[in-house]
């Protein structure tokens, strides 16, 4: 009860401030010495949050589907390649990880690799895995792979700290019990790593919903949310409103894929502490 | 046959390198069957390493280890002992009873069974009603004794103790030692415990075995053979005699009555 309020008040509290600042603040934005550093609030620029609201409700193009109808489709085609470029990413991850924990030298040798993979920018890299995969996978799939490109390393990093969290004296304690590696790994690494799993897959599923939408604009793929995003900003001069109709979808996906995660933990982390996580 | 045998053992820490530590150096030990026997000594003397080499979680350097007449390591495998740290060490996604059967678990015991032998440690340790609480519901002296179910779980021959009750509060800690004693006499269980605490190697050991620093070695063994071990032994003339000699031979200072082994 206590959450639904605070969710309430902060969507409360964003409404406010954008309408607030649209009452209050200059049509042309605040212009300091050349530097503009408060954004235009005219109706072009920052749109009334119902103007928004009652587009959603209107045909796309005349005669055609309603655009909530339109965003909907396009959400859920996006959440599909979303959820493939998370699970793949979330398995290469975890593998990752488990090798790293194994082989001390696997995590000084591919560590460092890790890393510099997510300085790569995504756009550079979209078009590059769209050329060699188009050939063997359909097009969702390769953005699928952009995704799961993103949402590997958070849970790979995450993942690897949760394997090692475990003190000496379990481990030991295991030992004890002629336990080997997988016996340890299944009955200790994997239980104690579970409060920095949740954590690392929340990252993972904002970063595999940014590859898709990235991914779906760079490699030109119809039919999802981000190039809806690029089809609405081309009107943007005469229906403002409509792209923040497809920015409030992508946003809507991003909460979703939140939400799932958290289902996921409630049962799992009932009896638990839950631990500080930075995976970067 | 004893249930440890430790016959010229010497253990490098670091060996070969700039920071090697002679961390025990040409121990010999005998624990009986049945006996209760404590190691005491200043910080650094070596003896968790000994605890940890008879357990086999470190290998000795020298000499051997032989626990219930097998090499330690072959022990080991056979869980031949229970283990308990300072730390109770209890996993927390694991309920009170689940933690018991761990040792169970990977020994491959049924469903059913691992269930009764759980309920009946924690009945020995008077916790028969926390079976469903996780640890993180439990106060200290709590998670100790469901650390001690969890070693007395498999009924191992052998008990190695770590500075069980160096956490601790001082009235927990005796309550612990007289349940500790009564399970052990019930069970039938040899022990090898660790402590810094002279009064609590006293009170419950049949031997107290002094080791000093750099480099660790046993300096000496000495025979407790408290008449009993009741709320009246701790205050008994006999007790304060031994702990004035366990005290005087920690000091290194000469006794009639200090032998060497």
């Amino acid at each position: 009860m206590r959450r639904v309020l605070a969710v309430l008040a902060g969507l409360l509290t964003f409404a406010v401030l954008w309408e607030g600042y649209k009452a209050v603040g200059s049509p042309d934005g605040t212009v300091l010495f050349g530097v503009r550093i408060l954004p235009r609030a005219d109706d072009l620029s920052m749109p009334h949050l119902l103007t928004v609201l009652r587009r959603l409700g209107r045909p796309e193009l005349a005669g055609g589907d309603p655009v909530w109808l339109v965003v909907l489709r396009a959400c859920l085609f996006t959440l599909g390649i979303t959820a493939a470029g998370f699970a793949a990413g979330a398995l290469v991850g975890l593998l990752l990880a488990v090798a790293m924990q194994r082989f001390r030298i696997v995590e000084r040798g591919l560590l460092p690799y890790v890393v510099l993979s997510q300085t790569v920018p995504l756009v550079a890299l979209a078009p590059l895995v769209a050329g060699w995969g188009g050939s063997i996978m359909p097009p969702w799939a390769t953005v699928a792979v952009i995704a799961a490109y993103l949402a590997f390393f958070p849970i790979a990093v995450g993942m690897l700290r949760g394997l090692q969290s475990p003190p000496a004296a379990g481990v030991e304690l295991l030992r004890s019990y002629a336990a080997g590696w997988w016996r340890t790994l299944v009955k200790l690494r994997f239980p104690a790593s579970l409060p920095y799993l949740f954590p690392a897959l929340r990252l993972a599923g904002a970063a595999a919903v940014v590859g898709a939408v990235v991914g779906e604009i760079s490699t030109g793929t119809r039919g999802g949310i981000g190039r809806l995003i690029i089809e609405y900003s081309r009107e943007a001069t005469s229906d403002p409103a409509k792209v923040y109709t497809a920015m409030l979808g992508a946003a809507l996906l991003g909460l979703l894929v939140a939400g799932a995660v958290s289902l996921l933990e409630m049962p799992l982390m009932r009896h638990r502490r839950h631990v500080e996580v930075a995976t970067l | 046959m004893s249930a440890v045998e430790i016959k010229s053992v010497v253990k490098v820490f670091n060996q070969g390198r700039a920071d090697e530590v002679l961390a025990l150096s040409d121990v010999d030990l005998t624990v009986g069957v049945g006996e209760f026997v404590s190691l005491i000594g200043p910080s650094g003397c070596g003896k968790s390493t000994l605890l940890r080499l008879i357990a086999d979680l470190i290998p000795a350097t020298t000499g051997t280890v032989t626990v219930a007449g097998k090499p330690a390591g072959q022990a080991r495998r056979e869980q031949a002992y229970g283990l308990a740290f300072q730390q109770a060490g209890l996993f927390e996604w694991r309920t009170v009873r689940r933690n018991v059967e761990l040792p169970l678990e990977l020994r491959g015991i049924g469903r059913a069974e691992r269930r009764a032998r759980a309920e009946e440690m924690l009945a020995l340790v008077g916790l028969a009603e926390f079976a469903g609480h996780y640890p993180g519901q439990l106060s200290g002296g709590m998670q100790q004794r469901v650390a001690i179910a969890r070693a007395l779980a498999v009924q191992p021959p052998l008990l190695l103790m770590d500075e069980p009750f160096g956490a601790l509060d001082e009235m927990t800690r005796e309550r612990l030692q007289s349940e500790l004693l009564s399970i052990c006499a019930k069970t039938g269980t040899s022990t090898v415990f660790v402590t810094h605490s002279i009064s609590e190697a006293v009170f419950l050991s049949d031997r107290v075995v002094v080791m000093s620093a750099r480099p660790g070695r046993i300096t000496a063994a000495i025979e407790v053979g408290l008449p009993s071990r009741d709320e009246a032994a701790r205050q008994s003339p006999a007790f304060f005699d031994r702990i004035t000699e366990v005290r005087r031979a920690l000091r290194g200072a000469p006794l009639a009555s200090e032998a060497t082994n």
